[in-house]
C-alpha cells in the first residue's frame, strides 16, 4: 500500500457526525443575555479615556493658568529683593508708590556697622544731589566723596555719605522721596563683641600698667565706635531711562505654555510609571511564558499517554 | 431554529451567525476530536461541549486573528484536553488503567476504512492522532495546525512524519502478521 493510497483513504472515510449531535447543536440556546466586554476594544476604550483625561486636565490647567498674571514680569521700578515693609517714621507713603522700604535690621543697644547702598531714578539730578547733601548735613551727616556727571543720555550722581545711625532712618525716608528706588542694599555688622573684647583687654592692660598697649587699643576702641556711630550711605542717583519692560506674554501664551507643563509632567510619571512597573511586567511575562510552555508539555505528555 | 447572533459589528462584519459556523464545522471538529479519543460517544459528548464553550465565547471570536474551524478546533482541544485530565485522575483514584477505545471489530475511525488502517490508527497515541487529524483528514496546513496545538510548523512536521513513520510501520507489521 502506497503512502497516497491510505492518507486517501483516511481522508474520503473521514467519519461524519451523527444526526443527534447535528440535531442537538442546531437547538443550542440563544446566547443573546450573555453579553460581555470584549477585551481588547475595552483596553483601547480605556487607552482613549485616559488619554482624553490627561489632555482635558491639561488643557483645563492651561486655561486656569493663563488667566492669571505672572508675577514674574520685570518692573523696572521695583526692587529686585525689596520687600514691602513698614516704612521709617515721619516717611509718607502714597498708596501708588512703588517705594520699597527696607527692613529694620539694626539693634540700638548694640554697636552696628550698617551700610546703605541705595540706586534711585530722579528727574531733575541736580536738584536731587542738592537735596541729599542738605539732607545728610542737616541731620547732622557729612558728605565723604562725591562723583556727579551729566551726559546727552542723561546723568549720574554719586554720593558717599555718612550719616550719624541715630538719624540713618530719617535719612532713608527723605532719600526715597527723591525718586525711585531702583535698588537698595542694606547691611549690618555687628560690633559690640569686639567693642566688648576692646574693653577686657584695655582693662586688662590699664591694670597690668602697659601704656603703650593701652593706646593702641583705645586708639582700636575709638575708631570701632566711630565706625558704629555713622552709617556709611552709598547714594546713586541717575537719570538713566527705565529699562526696557518685557511685554508680558498674552493669554494664548500662558496657555501653551502651561499646557505643555503639565503635558511634560504627566509625560514624566507615565515614563516613571513605567520604569518603576517595567520590571514586574517583564518578570509577570516570563512567568506566563514559562507557565504556557511547561503546559504545553505536560498536554503533550497527556495526549502520548492517551491511547 | 437557531437565531442569528451575534448582531452588531462583529456581525455585520463576519455576516455569519454561530449556527451556520457551528453547521458548517460540526464534522471537522467531531472528527478531530473522535481521532483524539478513538471513541464515537464520548466525541459526540466532547464535540457537544465545545460548541457550548464555542456559543459562550462566540462574542470573543476574532475572525481576523484566524478562521472560524481554527477557533473550534481550539476549543475541541481544550474540551479533550481536560477530559483526558479528568479521566487521568479518575483511572489513578480507581486504579483503572483501560483505554477509551472500545474494543471491537467495527471501523471506528469511518465507514469503510480498512481494518489494517483502522488498527493502525489505533494503535497510535491520541498526540500522533491529533497531527494526522488535522494535517491529513481536516487538511489544515502546517501553520494552522500549529496554531491549534500551540507549537511551531516545524514541530508539526516532526510530528506528522514521525506519526505516518509509525502508522506505516504498524500496517505492514499488521499485513505480514
Amino acid at each position: 500500500m502506497s503512502e497516497a493510497s491510505y492518507l486517501v483513504e483516511l481522508r474520503e472515510a473521514a467519519p461524519q457526525a451523527s444526526e443527534g449531535l447535528r440535531e442537538l447543536i442546531r437547538t443550542m440556546p440563544d446566547d443573546q443575555r450573555h453579553r460581555r466586554v470584549a477585551v481588547r476594544p475595552a483596553l483601547v476604550a480605556a487607552a482613549a479615556i485616559a488619554l482624553a483625561i490627561a489632555l482635558a486636565g491639561a488643557v483645563i490647567g492651561g486655561l486656569t493658568g493663563s488667566g492669571n498674571e505672572r508675577h514674574g514680569t520685570v518692573q523696572a521700578s521695583r526692587a529686585p529683593d525689596a520687600r514691602t515693609l513698614q516704612p521709617p517714621h515721619g516717611a509718607s507713603v502714597q498708596p501708588q508708590d512703588t517705594r520699597q522700604f527696607a527692613p529694620s535690621l539694626t539693634a540700638r543697644s548694640r554697636l552696628q556697622k550698617q551700610q546703605i547702598a541705595m540706586r534711585l531714578r530722579v528727574d531733575d539730578l541736580s536738584g536731587a544731589t542738592q537735596r541729599a547733601v542738605r539732607t545728610t548735613r542737616r541731620l547732622g551727616g557729612f558728605v565723604a566723596g562725591a562723583d556727579y556727571a551729566t551726559g546727552s543720555d542723561g546723568g549720574n550722581s554719586r554720593l558717599a555719605l555718612r550719616v550719624p545711625v541715630a538719624n540713618l532712618q530719617k535719612a532713608i525716608a527723605s532719600f526715597t522721596n527723591l525718586g525711585t528706588i531702583v535698588s537698595q542694599h542694606i547691611s549690618v555688622a555687628d560690633l559690640q563683641t569686639g567693642l566688648d573684647r576692646l574693653d577686657v583687654r584695655i582693662a586688662k592692660a590699664r591694670k597690668d600698667g602697659k601704656d603703650r598697649t593701652l593706646k593702641r587699643l583705645e586708639r582700636r576702641r575709638e575708631a570701632l565706635i566711630r565706625e558704629g556711630t555713622y552709617a556709611r550711605v552709598s547714594l546713586q542717583l541717575t537719570t538713566a531711562k527705565p529699562a526696557h519692560q518685557h511685554s508680558a506674554p498674552s493669554r494664548f501664551d500662558r496657555f501653551w505654555d502651561n499646557t505643555g507643563d503639565i503635558l511634560g509632567k504627566e509625560l514624566i510619571a507615565v515614563l516613571y510609571a513605567l520604569f518603576l512597573a517595567g520590571p514586574f511586567v517583564l518578570v509577570a511575562a516570563l512567568l506566563i511564558l514559562a507557565e504556557r510552555t511547561r503546559r504545553r508539555r505536560a498536554d503533550h505528555r497527556l495526549l502520548e499517554e492517551a491511547g | 431554529m437557531p437565531t442569528s447572533w451575534p448582531t452588531g459589528k462583529r456581525a455585520l462584519r463576519d455576516q455569519r451567525s454561530f449556527a451556520d459556523v457551528a453547521e458548517e464545522h460540526l464534522d471537522d471538529v467531531y472528527r478531530y476530536l473522535l481521532y483524539m479519543t478513538g471513541n464515537p460517544h464520548l466525541a459526540e459528548d466532547l464535540a457537544a461541549e465545545t460548541f457550548e464553550r464555542a456559543l459562550r465565547r462566540w462574542r470573543r471570536f476574532d475572525p481576523h486573528r484566524g478562521a472560524a474551524r481554527t477557533w473550534l478546533c481550539q476549543l475541541a482541544r481544550g474540551a479533550a484536553l481536560d477530559h483526558f485530565r479528568a479521566d487521568r485522575r479518575r483511572r489513578r483514584r480507581e486504579g483503572v488503567y483501560a483505554s477509551d477505545i472500545p474494543e471491537t471489530d467495527e471501523p471506528v475511525f469511518g465507514e469503510g476504512l480498512s481494518p489494517a488502517l483502522d488498527h493502525a490508527v489505533r494503535s497510535l497515541s491520541a498526540a500522533e492522532r491529533e497531527v494526522v487529524v488535522l494535517r491529513v483528514v481536516l487538511e489544515l496546513d502546517g501553520d494552522t495546525t500549529a496554531k491549534v496545538l500551540g507549537i511551531r510548523p516545524s514541530a508539526v512536521s516532526t510530528r506528522l512524519s514521525r506519526a505516518l513513520q509509525k502508522l506505516e510501520e504498524r500496517m505492514v507489521s499488521d499485513v505480514r502478521g
